[in-house]
């Protein structure tokens, strides 16, 4: 079965003084086809955003590695000329929801502007009908037509992060990344926001990947979810399966870290703090912190264990819990 | 949306620059006795035409002497001598304020009229394009190197410039001008070394402008390399900050081809603090060029305040130039005012 | 951070070390002059012709000569007091100074000038002889001078030349130029009228007539002397002090103006008064600037928007016209160059200051501080003042240039302070005297070169500086 969308073994590490920051290290993972999302849940720092920047090429200067393979659409990406992958790829097919949206805007264009200029400026509309197209996603994600001519400034945070999505979708890509949509806005409206990325979902068929480090919040609206920890993916499969059968410890540290309204059981930290990733710990990066930990975990780094079908976790329990 | 109330408001310092101004010139002139000097001199003057004038009819020295009392009397009420400064002054700033400037005592226009007002104001234009031109020159290459540096930031010619910028607000503008005087005009003899045309000027229109452009390359030069440096760097900073913005990554991520992005994305985003650089920076290119005017008998306002105050010092000439120089410099001001308000929705109202 | 760490610091960075060795020099430079010169030098010696006379006029540096292709003669100054040799003669004594020197440039030397001062004498006046001894071992007298003698009501002994002393320029004195003439017809058979001579004296004394011309000379080297004889009337009379001078085409290590003074000499003067007028004024501007931002970032309401609104017209004030204008008005006084850049300098900083002050109001700490019963004044200069300072003080280094910036470009309009010469106005009146239209580069260069590298020195200072008492500049350390 060929997925939409195949990230295997990226790797993107940034040049800093003191040596390389792990920032993403050996992620694989798949999605399958649109009209679904799929989560990345992780701490603050734990590479999340580099991910995202690494699957859309948009490096920054200081970069010590980069490597891998995406496929997206039986097309690989990271091998492809920048000329072709600019005109080809960027928000044609792989579009973006940048973490602080807020600042996403070009703060002196008007922002209907802003959002048909990749229609535009490929020429495959003309300014009216891109005009109309715009006015139409502005409805959709429930904002005023007349935010088409006002200014970033004039618009509140919630609007913003609206129109940015809106702006997301102008070529109807069939992927979009959006990182931490809501994580600056209240909680009404991050839960308009999460229902509107849910109907988008549904209604133009779009695989999204979101970005977040809520995992009540991802559960709400992904059907798969990836915990990211110090750079790696630890455990990814179904919503379901992680939620309910959380195999790695981290997993279900983080879950146990929940406030739950209705329960008597206090949320439980995670003692220690996310490692640098710098010097990410050998072996199992989460071993410093794993309340499970046992001989193997310092030496060697754990290898993508299969617990459940679908799922899959780096933790060396797996391998003697399940064979 | 409305441009004119931020307007308004933000040019309600430079109105206020106005004001202050126009008050240190009557506090000066008043508390210094110095409006009195000059009107007793006045009156004085007067006097002794008239003396010279009753002479004929008059002949009894007695009274004489009385009629010309008298007359002084008539005189010191007619000039405001009798009544003290700060009663008299205002009434003279609002005469300056309708540009009533009064007459030279021996400066005059280029068509021989004594009337300050003439001969300052027939300076203006000169003024203005030894001033635009150098700024505009400056202005554009301080944006193209500048933006070209900040790609190439810690390069040896970046920090060379940051050096450079350094260097350049050490160095008196004049000075640069003399120097260039001293090795491009009486060492190698490639340009003339001062005024605006050679005598006598060419009559031809084309061969008149080019002898213009012959003697406004030095003094443009000379203003030009003593701010591009400084200009460079701060247009440098400028779209070094912006470069690193989001919108400038989510704008190479809609895959806009590179050329869009640095000029709609990163240039278009710099205008408005470059024309913040450029409000601060007029009141040091305007210093700058009353003195690059001295150097090089530029015909202008500058050049106009070296020659009232050389000699017998002009002294009407001094007020309306100190005068018509803030006005200027405010009226400048507030077209760039005007100009950062059209390039920055951010600073408009919405209604 | 103490002082000497962040001294440390300062001599690490690149600017920070240049600008420290560089101030280190200009203070040495500075002392010397303090010490070396007379405080009202402007007046007692610059702008006083009469120190200035024997030097020759606006003359490029010794130094230059062997840079060019025919060394120009160099200046030479022979003085003598007491007589070199005392002979007696049938009138009386006769006292005698020989100034023997070489003559290598194949120019003639600018002027000639005797000075004789302090002649003594009981009854008859002395006469003075002055002979010129050529290479070419012809000798001639070039000057002969009888001191005037007794008025009628006046008793001896006469005391002459003792206020002002009697200076000749030989050049142009006519009886030198008969001297020529004669000397001309006599050894070389060469009949010339005066009109001939004059302005060349120098030419023919120390030339030979050359080539067809009747007038051209080929310059003649070789040894000279100079023989000052006072053919006195009676034991005891003297004459005090005796000067030859053979002008030069070089002079000294800046070389000379138009009126002849020594441009080394006023470039000195110009150090301390510059770096004077560059910490005064930084340092008044500072310090008001300093206090009205404090003031208005800590008592706040009407008195902050009042101080606000004022240092935001004040910063916005185009200076130079009102400068120029205000020192014309009230005349050009150094004083109140520097009271007038401070009343315009001090506003850039309030407002800077005014916006630390109010960031750390919001602190916590001052807050804390102040609810445990600190006054007002103890907080603000217990807890601000000391926060801001390594600021303020990068600041009062970046405003010492503009200051010096500024007057030496008042000084060039010619509004500068008459009786202390500052870089300027040697400028100006190298400008002014069209000096910079005949080339005397020497006039023009280094007093520009003067004031850009101590405006320089300050910058690097302040560059050097800057990162250390501003801790958001430094790199990320880790
Ligand atoms: N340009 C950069 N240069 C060097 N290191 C960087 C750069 N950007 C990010 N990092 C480092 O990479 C690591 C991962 O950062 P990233 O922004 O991807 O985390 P994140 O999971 O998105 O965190 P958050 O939830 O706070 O957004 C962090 O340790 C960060 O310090
Ligand atoms: S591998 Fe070991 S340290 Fe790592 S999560 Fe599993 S048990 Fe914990
Ligand atoms: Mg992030």
């Amino acid at each position: 079965m060929t997925s939409l969308l195949d990230v295997r073994d990226l790797t993107f590490h940034y040049a800093d003084r003191a040596g390389p920051v792990r920032a993403v290290d050996n992620v694989s993972f798949s999605l399958a086809s649109g009209g679904s999302a799929l989560g990345l849940v992780g701490e603050s720092g734990s590479g999340k955003s580099s991910l995202a920047l690494a699957i859309m090429r948009m490096l920054p200067t200081n970069v010590a590695r980069y490597d891998g393979e995406v496929w997206l659409d039986g097309q690989e990406l990271l091998g492809m000329a920048e000329n072709r992958f600019r005109q080809e790829i960027r928000w044609r097919k792989l579009a973006l929801v940048p973490q602080g949206a807020q600042n996403g805007f070009n703060p002196v264009l008007r922002v209907g502007e802003q959002i048909i200029e990749p229609l535009v400026v490929s020429g495959a509309a003309g300014k009216r009908e891109a005009r109309a197209r715009a006015q139409e996603l502005l409805a959709y994600v429930g904002l005023p037509a007349d935010v088409y001519l006002r200014y970033p400034h004039e618009l509140s945070g919630g609007m913003k992060q609206r129109a940015m999505i809106a702006a997301a979708l102008i070529l109807e890509p069939p992927v979009v990344i959006m990182d931490e949509p809501t994580s600056a806005l209240d909680a009404s409206v991050q839960t308009q926001i999460t229902n509107l990325l849910k109907r988008l979902k549904q209604d133009m068929n779009l695989a999204i990947i979101f970005i977040t480090h809520d995992i009540a919040l991802a559960s709400d609206l992904c059907d798969d979810l990836a915990v990211v920890y110090a750079g790696e993916i630890v455990e990814i499969g179904s919503a379901e399966q992680v939620l309910l059968h959380p195999s790695h410890p981290y997993t279900q540290r983080l879950l146990a870290s929940i406030p739950r309204l209705h329960s008597d059981t206090l949320p439980q930290f995670i003692p220690g703090a996310p490692p640098d990733l710098r010097e990410p710990p050998a072996g199992c990066r989460f071993h410093p912190r794993c309340p499970l930990v046992f001989e193997p975990c310092a030496q060697k780094s754990p290898p993508a264990f299969e617990p459940a079908d679908g799922q899959m976790a780096r933790c060396w329990l797996i391998e003697d819990g399940s064979g | 949306m409305s441009l004119l109330r931020p307007l308004l408001v933000r040019s309600l310092t430079m109105v206020g620059v106005f004001f202050v101004v126009l008050l240190m010139l009557v506090l000066t002139l008043g508390l210094t006795g110095f409006s009195d000097r000059i009107l007793s001199a006045t009156i004085g003057e007067q006097l002794r035409a008239e003396r010279t004038a009753l002479a004929e009819t008059i002949r009894d020295p007695d009274e004489m002497e009385k009629v010309l009392e008298k007359r002084r009397e008539e005189l010191e009420i007619f000039y405001g001598l009798s009544t003290p400064w700060y009663y008299r002054l205002p009434r003279t700033a609002l005469r300056v304020l309708t540009l009533d400037l009064g007459e030279a005592r021996t400066l005059r226009s280029f068509d021989g009229s004594n009337r300050v007002f003439d001969i300052v104001t027939e300076r203006v234009p000169n003024s203005m394009l030894l001033l635009t031109t150098s700024l505009i020159i400056t202005a554009t290459i301080g944006i193209i190197a500048g933006a070209y540096l900040a790609t190439r930031q810690g390069s040896w010619l970046d920090r060379f410039v940051s050096g450079f910028a350094a260097v350049s607000f050490a160095v008196p503008t004049w000075w640069i001008g003399i120097l260039l005087i001293l090795i491009l005009s009486i060492q190698l003899r490639i340009l003339p070394s001062g005024g605006m045309y050679s005598t006598p000027p060419p009559t031809q229109p084309l061969p008149r402008f080019f002898d213009l452009v012959a003697h406004a390359l030095l003094p443009v030069i000379t203003l030009v390399l003593v701010s591009f440096g400084p200009s460079i760097y701060s247009i440098r900073t400028i779209t070094l900050n912006i470069a690193q913005e989001d919108h400038v990554k989510i704008a190479r991520a809609k895959g806009l081809p590179e050329s869009r992005v640095r000029l709609r994305h990163i240039l278009r985003v710099a205008a408005p603090p470059i024309v913040t650089g450029l409000m601060f920076g007029l009141a040091g290119s305007l210093s700058g060029s009353i003195l690059v005017e001295t150097v090089f008998n530029w015909q202008g306002m500058g050049r106009l305040y070296y020659d009232a105050l050389a000699g017998t010092p002009d002294e009407n000439v001094i007020v309306a130039l100190t005068f018509i120089f803030t006005l200027m410099y405010v009226v400048i001001r507030i077209v760039l005012e005007a100009l950062y308000v059209f390039l920055d929705p951010r600073v408009r109202y919405t209604d | 951070m103490n002082m000497a760490s962040a001294f440390r610091e300062l001599l690490r960075s690149g600017p920070g070390f240049g600008g420290a060795s560089l101030m280190a020099l200009l203070l040495t430079a500075a002392l010397y002059v303090l010490l070396a010169f007379p405080l009202d030098f402007g007046e007692s010696q610059w702008s006083n012709p009469v120190i200035w006379v024997d030097n020759p006029k606006a003359v490029p540096p010794a130094w230059t000569n062997p840079l060019r292709q025919d060394a120009r003669p160099l200046h030479r100054v022979f003085e003598g007091a007491e007589p070199q040799t005392v002979q007696t003669a049938r009138s009386g004594p006769v006292h005698s100074w020989r100034f023997p020197f070489t003559y290598a440039s194949s120019h003639p030397p600018t002027f000639l000038a005797v000075t004789l001062a302090d002649v003594n004498y009981a009854e008859r006046p002395p006469l003075v002889l002055i002979s010129l001894k050529r290479p070419d071992g012809k000798q001639l007298r070039i000057y002969r001078h009888t001191v005037r003698g007794p008025r009628e009501d006046e008793n001896g002994p006469f005391l002459r030349y003792a206020e002002t002393p009697l200076r000749v320029q030989l050049s142009t004195d006519e009886a030198t130029v008969t001297a020529a003439q004669n000397f001309l017809a006599e050894e070389f058979d060469l009949r010339l009228d005066g009109g001939q001579i004059g302005g060349r004296v120098d030419r023919i004394l120390f030339g030979v007539p050359a080539g067809s011309a009747d007038d051209a000379f080929a310059p003649l080297t070789g040894d000279y002397e100079i023989i000052i004889q006072a053919a006195l009337r009676e034991e005891g009379d003297s004459v005090g002090k005796v000067r030859f001078v053979v002008g030069g085409g070089v002079f000294g290590l800046m070389g000379t103006d138009s009126l002849g003074r020594d441009l080394a000499r006023g470039l000195l003067f110009g150090l301390p008064v510059a770096l004077f007028i560059g910490v005064i004024a930084a340092l008044m501007s500072t310090a008001i600037g300093t206090s009205l931002g404090i003031a208005s970032g800590y008592l706040g309401g009407r008195a902050d928007i009042a101080i606000q609104r004022f240092s935001d017209i004040v910063a916005n004030v185009p200076v130079l016209p009102l400068l120029i204008f205000m020192l014309f008005i009230i005349g050009p006084s150094l004083w109140m160059i520097i009271v007038i850049l401070v009343a315009f300098g001090w506003s850039g900083l309030t407002i800077q200051v005014r916006s630390m002050v109010l960031h750390m109001r919001a602190n916590q700490l001052i807050e804390a501080i102040q609810s445990l019963g600190a006054s007002r004044r103890r907080v603000m200069f217990r807890h601000i003042l000391p926060q801001i300072t390594p600021y303020v003080l990068a600041q009062l280094i970046f405003a010492a240039p503009s200051a010096i910036l500024a007057e030496a470009g008042l000084s060039f309009l010619g509004l500068g302070d008459p009786s202390i010469p500052t870089w300027g106005q040697i400028l100006e009146t190298g400008f002014r005297t069209g000096g910079i239209y005949v080339g005397y580069w020497w006039w023009i260069v280094p007093p520009g070169l003067c004031i850009v590298l101590t405006a320089l020195t300050f910058m690097l200072l302040a560059l050097g500086i800057e990162p250390i008492v501003n801790p958001r500049l430094r790199q990320p350390a880790s």
